[in-house]
């Protein structure tokens, strides 16, 4: 997986009690992508470092829609766990302190999806997540116009 | 696996860590385009959006009536809550029509939701989730009307412009198709409609500068068969009510965000569409702008637009045509029943769209006038760059999307209505793809307002009762053989009402204000009255005055005490 860096605007805001209580979701996290496999298939690892409230990576990018295997770390000393995006149903993960997990998603087009813990107040200290589907909407459902202008 | 973690296993199904039973009776395997067609010899079940393809949202169902009404009760109460992070956390709403097959319900929610329901006891017996991208352009709200059932199958679209079917026993999805373009700025609220082998369904987006359109799929295969665009191209008939130079038809509105109904014998079915494109700025978009805020008459094997009529030429006010077309029959001619937006109640002949009646149905209509033989007079409109204009009905409309009723019994049309005016401010902007489009600063009057239920008979146009309220409704009616009229309060309160007379009889606080479409069944012989309960969605654009109301997500279902 290739990552990089989204530097924080603010001193503290992407750390647990500086500036704020939590850290501010997302912003200050790092950025991932998702690779994908010679089966189609999406990879991605995300993981729960010791201590910083965060997703690392906090914006993980899927180059398109489709199946994305996942692989969840915990590596805080508290327990965490995640609930997923997916088409038919939330996936849910327990993550016990020093766990190592997967989740299967399939996510069909363009948009950005959360995800999160969802124990204790684990989304509002910063334990929220996204996940970025680029692409566009397949040909045929497209409108029957001239290209447009976009922002 | 690396050293010393702990395996914390395969993530499963939410589902799986609550109650959900995980399958239901095979009820929908015998679901045919007759049984639907034939929906009204079969009260016990709701088996349509509507109830039944003419729309009248009316169920021969007559245990409760209005002297057992006063013993009405909860039988029980679905509720969903949320869970983790979810698109439109502030507008989502509950508006869904709940479809009742031998027992078991159906019923879509906000954000991608789908659960089959105990129609007897309230009990999940699956559930269905879909992803939905949090930053999908919504104009109005997270939410979804409604599902269609058949051979086996449930329909149902999503706000990520998706048309699913599920199995009915289980919730898994059986085909996706896209249907719509999320970076165009369109999505799926509408509840799909079922004739013949086909699933049809229109898109929303219209104050993004889409491009309306209908489309049909396979009910088994999910092959798509058809589109049919509301707003033509140049060369296409109606054409010429556009500017021939430019763009602006490519971004006309014209959505059908609300099911149409349908005539069997004439084999007709009848779609409204939405506002043009933008919706205030008119300069953009010189002519009638066809075919935005029309009745359109579409053939359901193949999608030709038949015939048309339009309430609302070169609409500048936002007012859709989306809103039901309520098929019935008088003095052996075959009508349909329309409220618009703009206050005027139509009665059009349906075989061929000739104008039998036009007549307001709200007190307070200033943006213009309707004559007699269905000439359009604007006066008031939103003309000069900055310069605010007020007028009524503001953009809500005097009838929001939310359904009338109609009793062959009391030959009577019951119709929610809403009395706000706005001040719109023109404000010409450049289009660009996923941005609203809208072309004007709107702000509804959050004062001096108000609503009812209203009775009418279609013969005249006249009113026959009021029940009037402090606030407007804003939510569908239900109408039943037991001569009582359903309809859900902003504020929270359920009510029924006696259907000749307007009489309040019976009333329960539900918590949170009305926006669906109640509808009714029975089981083994025991009736029963379902009401989605959420406020939300464009409160700001059709009661900005209950802005800060209580935002609740439960079903309630009502009977009489068993004995």
């Amino acid at each position: 997986m290739n990552d990089m860096h989204a530097a924080a605007e603010l001193p503290g805001l992407d750390t647990p009690n500086r500036a704020t209580l939590g850290r501010l979701p997302v912003h200050g996290g790092r950025l991932g992508y998702a690779e994908e496999g010679p089966d189609g298939r999406l990879r991605a690892r995300v993981r729960i470092p010791l201590d910083e409230m965060v997703w690392d990576p906090a914006i993980l990018v899927m180059p398109h829609g489709g199946d994305l295997e996942l692989e969840l770390v915990n590596d805080d000393q508290n327990t965490h766990c995640a609930l997923l995006p997916s088409n038919g149903d939330h996936q849910f993960l327990w993550l016990p302190n020093h766990s190592r997990g997967t989740a299967s998603l399939n996510l069909d087009g363009p948009g950005c999806y959360w995800f999160s813990s969802i124990i204790g107040n684990d989304e509002g200290q910063g334990l929220i997540a996204a996940i970025v589907v680029m692409g566009e909407t397949p040909p045929e459902a497209r409108l029957d116009r001239p290209a447009q202008p976009r922002p | 696996m690396a050293a010393g973690y702990v395996d914390a296993g395969h993530a499963v199904r939410q589902s799986s860590l609550s109650g959900v039973v995980g399958k239901a009776p095979p009820v929908v395997r015998d679901v045919t385009y007759d049984r639907i067609r034939q929906a009204r010899s079969e009260p016990q079940n709701w088996l349509t959006y509507y109830g039944a393809y003419d729309g009248q949202r009316y169920s021969p169902l007559d245990q409760i009536d209005t002297e057992t009404v006063r013993r009405l009760t909860p039988a029980w109460v679905f509720q969903a809550g949320a869970s983790g992070v979810y698109t439109g956390p502030s507008t989502y709403a509950f508006e869904a029509a709940p479809l009742v097959v031998d027992g078991v319900m159906y019923v879509s929610g906000w954000d991608g939701w789908v659960w089959a329901l105990d129609g007897r006891t309230g009990q999940e017996l699956w559930r269905y989730k879909h992803a939905i991208p949090s930053d999908t352009g919504l104009c109005c709200g997270n939410v979804n009307r409604g599902v269609a059932v058949a051979n086996g199958k449930v329909f149902v679209v999503t706000l990520n412009a998706h048309v699913l079917a599920l199995d009915a026993e289980t919730g898994e999805c059986v085909w996706d198709m896209t249907y719509g373009d999320v970076r165009a700025g369109e999505s799926g609220t509408v509840a799909p409609l079922v004739v013949k082998d086909l699933v049809i369904v229109g898109s929303s987006g219209g104050e993004f500068g889409v491009r309306g359109h209908l489309d049909a799929f396979e009910i088994d295969t999910g092959r798509h068969a058809w589109r049919t665009y509301t707003v033509p191209k140049p060369g296409e008939p109606g054409s010429d009510t556009w500017p021939a130079d430019g763009e602006a038809w490519a971004r006309g509105g014209g959505n059908c965000w609300v099911t149409g109904t349908f005539d069997p014998e004439l084999n007709l079915m009848y779609w409204g569409t939405g506002n043009p494109s933008p919706d205030f700025d008119g300069a953009v978009r010189e002519g009638d702008n066809l075919f935005t805020d029309s009745l359109i008459a579409v053939d359901p094997d193949n999608g030709e637009i038949r015939w048309h009529y339009q309430y609302n030429p070169h609409d500048v006010w936002d007012y859709d045509s989306n809103m039901e077309h309520i098929l019935f029959d008088s003095d052996g001619r075959k009508l349909l029943a329309h409220f618009d937006k703009n206050g005027y109640f139509f009665v059009l002949d349906r075989t061929n769209g000739e104008l039998v009646r036009v007549t307001p149905f709200v007190d307070r209509i200033t943006w213009g006038e309707i004559d007699a033989n269905g000439k359009v007079t604007a006066k008031v409109y939103p003309d000069n760059e900055g310069e605010p204009v007020r007028f009524w009905p503001g953009p809500g409309g005097a009838k929001e999307w939310t359904h009338a009723a109609y009793s062959p019994r009391t030959q009577l049309f019951y119709v929610p209505v809403q009395d706000v005016g706005a001040e719109i401010t023109l404000r010409h902007r450049e289009f660009k793809e996923g941005i609203p489009y809208w072309g004007a600063g709107v702000v509804v009057d959050s004062k001096d307002m108000g609503g009812s239920v209203s009775a009418f008979d279609p013969s005249t146009g006249e009113e026959v009762w009021r029940w009037s309220n402090d606030v407007p409704m804003c939510a569908s009616v239900l109408a039943t053989g037991g001569d009582l009229v359903f309809a859900g309060e902003p504020t929270g309160e359920f009510n029924a009402f006696d259907a000749r007379t307007g009489e309040l009889l019976w009333q329960f606080q539900t918590g949170s204000g009305h926006h669906s479409s109640p509808t009714t069944y029975s089981i083994d012989g025991r009736q029963y009255i379902a009401v989605p309960v959420g406020w939300g969605s464009w409160v700001e654009g059709f009661l900005p005055g209950m802005f800060g109301a209580p935002h609740g997500d439960a079903l309630f279902v009502f009977a009489l005490p068993e004995e």
